[in-house]
């Protein structure tokens, strides 16, 4: 037998570990500011760029993008390589999509802050941010297949399954729902609107969850663990089921984020059923990763890699048994909006990603500098405090989201709401949003520490750049095997490409059943004759209210349940929504519900609301936005935006962006000034509040002088 | 008002029992399928991680304690 000698690339192995390290921090830091901001406003220093609205992407992006994008990326090129028996398959395009990756990471840094957003959460970044992400994982994706092309081992491990289904699946969510008309450099329109935005988004945001944060994390499980506990996985009969279960469940589960809301009833309980059934493959998961180490758990108690892991994967287990609860119906209707969905969010973001990051990194620095760990000690301490950090991120923040969701939905005896007042139900909250960010300091701390020890060992031992190895290359003709005939699932993982079909069918199946629907229902929702599309003015001031990311704390989505039309108005219906490019009906309430926000105060309130919320609602945690009174509005890319939106079917009449609708907006900004002044508030018309309040005055208004329905349903 | 945006499209009632049907396939398929595979794969399989099984290649990199 030839036996051919070549190296694994530890190089780009160490890149990624640098950046994740890097970015993690980073992110947590922004993560950070934020949740202080939330009680206490005046920590954005009164600049628009850390402005809770703006930092909040910023947070999201940078952990799930940079931190656990990275540490992907980190564990794939290091196992990938070895699962395969072979280099990556191009250097070339290992680098590029290196820094590829970090310079997607630079400019969401610095776009984000600028207010440039397109709104829908974990796609935020405006389109020629997109098309950049489109081409670097188009080369992951291609370094990827290369690699396992020309790989010496005939199987593919379920590790790499793991990794083909997150690149091809995580393409076709990106693609789908980037789908946006360019108004700008930096501002663009979703092509979808209303109903239908909602549901890709959430389809998208779903499977990102599934496809970036989960299956990934998965494969990373399946070589990791075993690998650390120098014991094979507990059966890899169930990591099969597990796979093949879970890339084909998730995908249909999407529609759970919009429960009770305008979204039909169909595929609601099409997304509670399947996230119902999401549970088993889930726990099968979490099983075999946990029973892989038995008979090792003196082991565990002394490697720091293998408590960390073991903390994650009973955090996977633990949110994704939380998660298909919180799709039920009437739990959802009690947990949607509050904090509840954030402590799910972190339990799996700082359970699952951030231990299992931290485990591999604990894992491939001694390995990648040939030396022992600098400190297990500090390590364990890490460990610690980090469990620490998180204890108290999630438990204040869940009697937080559960008290808010109980307040919310308070009467009292008399049968009027228990709390008219939203700020009350927020002041309640207050001290457990300052545990949290005491828990979040706690858990960064520790990062600090792994930093440090990291850098301690990179310090005292020697990079290798590459590890030499041998092994017979692969027989080129599909030989017959041992024993004879080969079954079918033998040649289904010897053949990449087939897989990969497979694969890519299991996910579309789902894709398809949620999504086709949804066009036949555009065409079937029934037009309100009394909604019309924005205004110019308006549409400026619905730019204003994207740029300031404010459906980072208002939703403007009225469920229907008398708890929520006693205190908003008439609960929303979908065809109120059909001019929305994109939707803005959000998902978390830390301030009350704009759905009907039209009409319900006098123009100079906004105004005076806007410069200082605490002047018209003391003890508001709601930022201050003076530079809305003295920005100006975006004039001159108004024919831009008018002719975006009418080529993606809003129906302006043609020529209208060239004259009339200056007009009209001169005409309405005029008066909304008149407004103020009645007020006693001397405003411009070409301020960016005055298109604000437009915007706010017209929420809701289309159908409330249309014949009112009962809200019960 | 939702009922009849749904009652509008046409046969809507397929679509759960489409999707049943392609789940109940679906599992019966992986399942029959993962029960039929070989003992001496699933080892191999198995072992892949590990670094005992990289029997042609010589992996200086793994110290063996951390
Ligand atoms: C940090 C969370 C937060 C952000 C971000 C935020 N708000 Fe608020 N908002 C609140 C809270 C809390 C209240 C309730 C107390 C008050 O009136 O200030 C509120 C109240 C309001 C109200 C009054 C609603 C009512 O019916 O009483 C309006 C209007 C409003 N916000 C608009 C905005 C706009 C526009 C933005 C973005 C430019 C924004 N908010 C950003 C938290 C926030």
């Amino acid at each position: 037998m030839n036996v051919e000698t070549f190296k694994y690339d530890n190089r780009i192995v160490r890149a990624f570990a640098i950046a994740t390290v890097v970015w993690g921090i980073v992110g947590m830091l922004v993560g950070l500011l934020a949740a202080v901001q939330l009680f206490f406003p005046d920590a954005n220093l009164n600049l628009q760029f850390i402005t809770f609205g703006r930092i909040r992407p910023l947070h999201t992006n940078a952990v799930i993008f940079a931190f656990v994008g990275n540490g992907m990326f980190m564990g794939i090129y290091y196992s990938l390589q070895r699962l395969c028996k072979a280099r990556m398959f191009s250097d070339f395009i290992s680098w590029f999509h290196f820094w590829g990756w970090q310079s997607i990471i630079v400019s969401a840094a610095l776009t984000l802050p600028l207010g440039f957003t397109t709104s829908k959460e974990y796609a935020e970044l405006e389109w020629p941010i997109k098309i950049a992400i489109a081409v670097v994982w188009v080369a992951f994706t291609v370094n990827l297949i290369g690699t396992i092309l020309k790989r010496r081992e005939k199987h593919m491990y379920v590790a790499i399954w793991f990794y083909l289904a997150t690149a091809l699946t995580v393409a076709v969510l990106h693609v789908t729902n980037s789908m946006t008309m360019p108004a700008g450099w930096f501002k663009s329109y979703s092509m979808y609107a209303g109903v239908q935005d909602a549901l890709v988004q959430w389809w998208y945001g779903h499977n990102a969850v599934a496809f970036f944060l989960t299956t990934p994390y998965l494969g990373l499980m399946y070589y990791f663990l075993p690998k650390a506990a120098n014991r094979p996985v507990f059966s890899y009969r169930l990591s099969i089921i597990h796979f093949w279960g879970l890339i084909f469940l998730y995908i249909w589960a999407g529609p759970h984020h919009l429960l009770y809301t305008a979204l039909p009833d169909w595929a609601q309980s099409l997304g509670m059923v399947f996230s119902l059934m999401l549970i088993a493959p889930s726990w099968g998961g979490m099983l075999n990763g946990l029973l892989t180490l038995r008979g090792v758990w003196d082991k565990v108690r002394q490697d720091p890699v293998l408590k960390f892991m073991v903390v994650a994967v009973t955090a996977y287990g633990m949110a994704t048994l939380e998660g298909p609860v919180m799709a039920i119906k009437t739990v959802n209707s009690l947990s949607h909006y509050t904090d509840w969905t954030i402590a799910h969010a972190h339990s799996g973001a700082l359970g699952w990603n951030g231990f299992l990051t931290f485990s591999m990194l604990y894992f491939l620095y001694p390995r990648l500098y040939k030396t022992q760990l600098w400190s297990t000690k500090l390590a364990n301490y890490h460990f610690w405090i980090g469990l620490l950090g998180i204890m108290f991120y999630i438990i204040p923040i869940y009697v937080a989201g559960i008290t808010e969701g109980l307040m919310w939905k308070q009467f009292n005896k008399d049968g009027f709401l228990q709390y008219p007042n939203f700020l009350e139900t927020i002041v309640q909250i207050v001290p457990m949003l300052r545990l949290r960010a005491i828990g979040g300091t706690l858990y960064l701390v520790g990062v600090f520490m792994m930093a440090y020890n990291l850098y301690r060992t990179a310090k005292a031992g020697e990079f290798e750049p590459d590890t030499e190895v041998q092994a017979a290359p692969l027989e080129k003709t599909v030989s017959s095997g041992a024993h004879g005939k080969l079954s079918w699932h033998r040649m289904l993982e010897g053949k990449p490409m087939i897989f990969t079909v497979l694969a890519v069918v299991a996910i579309l199946i789902g894709g398809i059943v949620e999504i086709i629907p949804m066009y036949l229902v555009k065409e079937n929702v029934p037009t309100i004759a009394s909604v019309h599309p924005y205004t110019p003015l308006e549409v400026l001031g619905r730019d204003v209210y994207i740029r300031e990311g404010c459906l980072g704390c208002h939703s403007q989505m009225i469920r229907p349940f008398r708890s929520e039309t006693e205190r908003y108005g008439e609960y929303s219906k979908a065809g109120e929504f059909v001019y929305d490019h994109p939707f803005l009906w959000g998902s978390e309430r830390k301030g009350p519900d704009l759905a009907r926000e039209g009409g319900r105060y006098p123009d100079a309130w906004h105004y005076n609301h806007m410069d200082d919320p605490r002047s018209t609602s003391p003890g508001s945690i709601m930022p201050r936005y003076p530079w809305l009174l003295t920005q100006k509005m975006e004039m001159d890319s108004l024919p831009w935006r008018l002719s975006a939106l009418r080529r993606i079917g809003v129906p302006y009449p043609a020529g209208y962006e060239n004259g009339p609708a200056q007009k009209d907006l001169q005409a309405q900004a005029e008066k909304i000034v008149a407004n103020l002044k009645l007020g006693s508030v001397n405003a411009e018309p070409d301020k960016d509040i005055v298109a604000l309040i437009a915007y706010l005055q017209r929420l809701g208004t289309d159908i409330k002088n249309a014949p009112v329905t009962t809200a019960a349903k | 008002m939702e009922q009849k945006v749904i009652c509008g499209i046409e046969g809507v009632g397929i679509y759960g029992v489409i999707s049943i049907l392609i789940c109940f396939t679906f599992f019966t398929g992986t399942f029959l399928w993962v029960v039929s595979l070989k003992k001496n794969y699933l080892k191999h399989m198995e072992d892949l991680p590990l670094d005992g099984s990289e029997k042609n290649s010589t992996d200086k990199n793994q110290p063996t304690t951390l």
